[in-house]
């Protein structure tokens, strides 16, 4: 999951195009991490070392690790920690965006410093990270609004994790600064009643709502139609029964609503709201803990939830 | 011994009801009812007489808690297994306060439902 945000980083500092990352993450998928380029992102080689290890290599029948250590750049713990390292997703697309000629391996360990940097993450929070720890990386989504993260993180964190665990590993999740959801074509909405009261809803498009209809209920959907609109509505709905199990554990009882589907749905009120661009389309995830003062407006005419 | 259960599955959701139809036929389960809220499982309760009902809680018209109550109230001896993704602490207790059978958490998987068919047969055998 942390190359769909890195990659997203390379994106938006302008280091890689839209083009060059769909490309990049669908290559990524078949690439095959090589040594050197673990070995400079863990920062035990320089890339000069590197290149003398690939011009021995093409002159010996020898693995990368074994010149390295014979040439005294690499230990045999730090040749077993790289082994390791080789299966960390980041790397893959590092190895795909240097295949591809789209960034060379300095660039790459650069802009993963100035990531690193401008997060003010420690080692162990970018570690975390890196490995794929999703607490951490919703806590880094959300580290600038210490309110929206007491109020918001357990659920993003949880969301992230089913969407991972049922939908789509490649999942990648951005904070929206929109108040407003214009219309989309379908709000799936359901309240989580009780103590801790929340609005949670996904405003997706129609494309979105098939791909994630169709991985849920392990068929191919090709229409919007009453199957397909109750599978997503089902996956919020299960989602939202894992919260609720979860807040259970931590003490606090609540329940939850019939989730409903409304067409052409537009949302005013205090709104948290997550873009989660999957493989196939983004969706919106519509958070809010001012649940009573909600407006949802459609062509049925407009509710106050 | 029993073989054959009747059972009646009650789910708002679409998609819910056809998996665990097929993972009942996969379990050999022939007769297999069908019910979109706590009001129609309640009706068919009565109807049918099912030896077993798979019940979920949260859904629109009467929740699952509810139809638990109505269907103990005609019949005590009608097993009903809660089935939600919100397996609460209170959920739970208040289910089997209400005589509730077992309570299985979703996503429903094949193995909790075969170990929960063969439960029901045991009983149901050891009461013949």
């Amino acid at each position: 999951m942390f190359s769909q945000y890195f990659g997203h980083y390379l994106l938006n500092r302008g280091l890689i195009t839209r083009e060059q990352l769909a490309d990049a993450l669908e290559y990524q998928k078949t690439v095959h991490v090589k040594f050197g380029v673990i070995a400079v992102d863990e920062g035990f080689m320089t890339t000069a070392q590197v290149e003398e290890v690939h011009e021995k290599q093409r002159q010996m029948d020898k693995r990368f690790g074994e010149i390295a250590v014979e040439l005294g750049y690499l230990t045999e713990s730090q040749v077993e920690a790289l082994i390791s390292h080789q299966k960390q997703s980041h790397l893959y697309l590092a190895q795909a965006l240097v295949d591809r000629e789209y960034m060379t391996i300095d660039e790459f360990g650069a802009a993963l410093n100035e990531y690193k940097k401008e997060n003010s993450l420690s080692d162990e929070q970018f570690e975390a990270i890196r490995n794929g720890n999703i607490d951490a990386l919703v806590q880094q989504l959300l580290v600038s609004d210490e309110e929206k993260a007491a109020k918001y993180g357990r659920y993003l964190s949880l969301f992230a994790k089913n969407m991972i665990r049922f939908i789509d590993d490649q999942v990648y999740l951005e904070v929206s600064e929109d108040n407003n959801i214009t219309p989309s074509n379908w709000l799936i909405k359901q309240d989580i009643i009780g103590a801790a009261p929340l609005f949670t809803g996904i405003s997706t498009d129609d494309q979105t709502l098939l791909y994630i209809a169709s991985i849920y209920a392990e068929e191919e959907l090709t229409q919007v139609d009453a199957f397909a609109k109750d599978a997503v509505s089902e996956f919020l709905n299960l989602h939202n029964g894992i919260y609720l199990v979860n807040m259970s554990n931590w003490g606090t009882e609540l329940n939850m609503n019939p989730q409903q589907i409304i067409e052409n749905a537009s949302i005013s009120g205090e709104l948290f709201t997550v873009n989660v661009v999957t493989a196939k389309g983004t969706f919106q995830l519509v958070l809010s803990d001012d649940t009573t003062n909600i407006k949802i407006e459609s062509a049925a005419g407009t509710q106050t939830v | 011994m029993k073989q054959n259960l009747k059972v009646l599955i009650c789910d708002d959701s679409i998609l819910i009801r056809k998996k665990l139809r097929s993972v009942l036929e996969k379990c050999k389960i022939e007769e297999i009812i069908e019910a979109e809220n706590g009001v129609i499982a309640v009706e068919l309760a009565k109807e049918h007489n099912p030896d077993l009902i798979f019940m979920d809680i949260v859904m629109p018209d009467k929740d699952g808690i509810e139809a638990l109550k109505d269907i103990k109230a005609f019949n005590s001896e009608t097993k009903v297994v809660m089935a939600s993704s919100a397996g609460t602490s209170d959920h739970l207790k208040e289910a089997l306060a209400n005589g509730a059978f077992d309570f299985i958490q979703k996503p429903i998987s094949l193995e909790s439902v075969t170990l929960l068919i063969e439960k029901v047969l045991k009983e149901e055998s050891a009461n013949v």
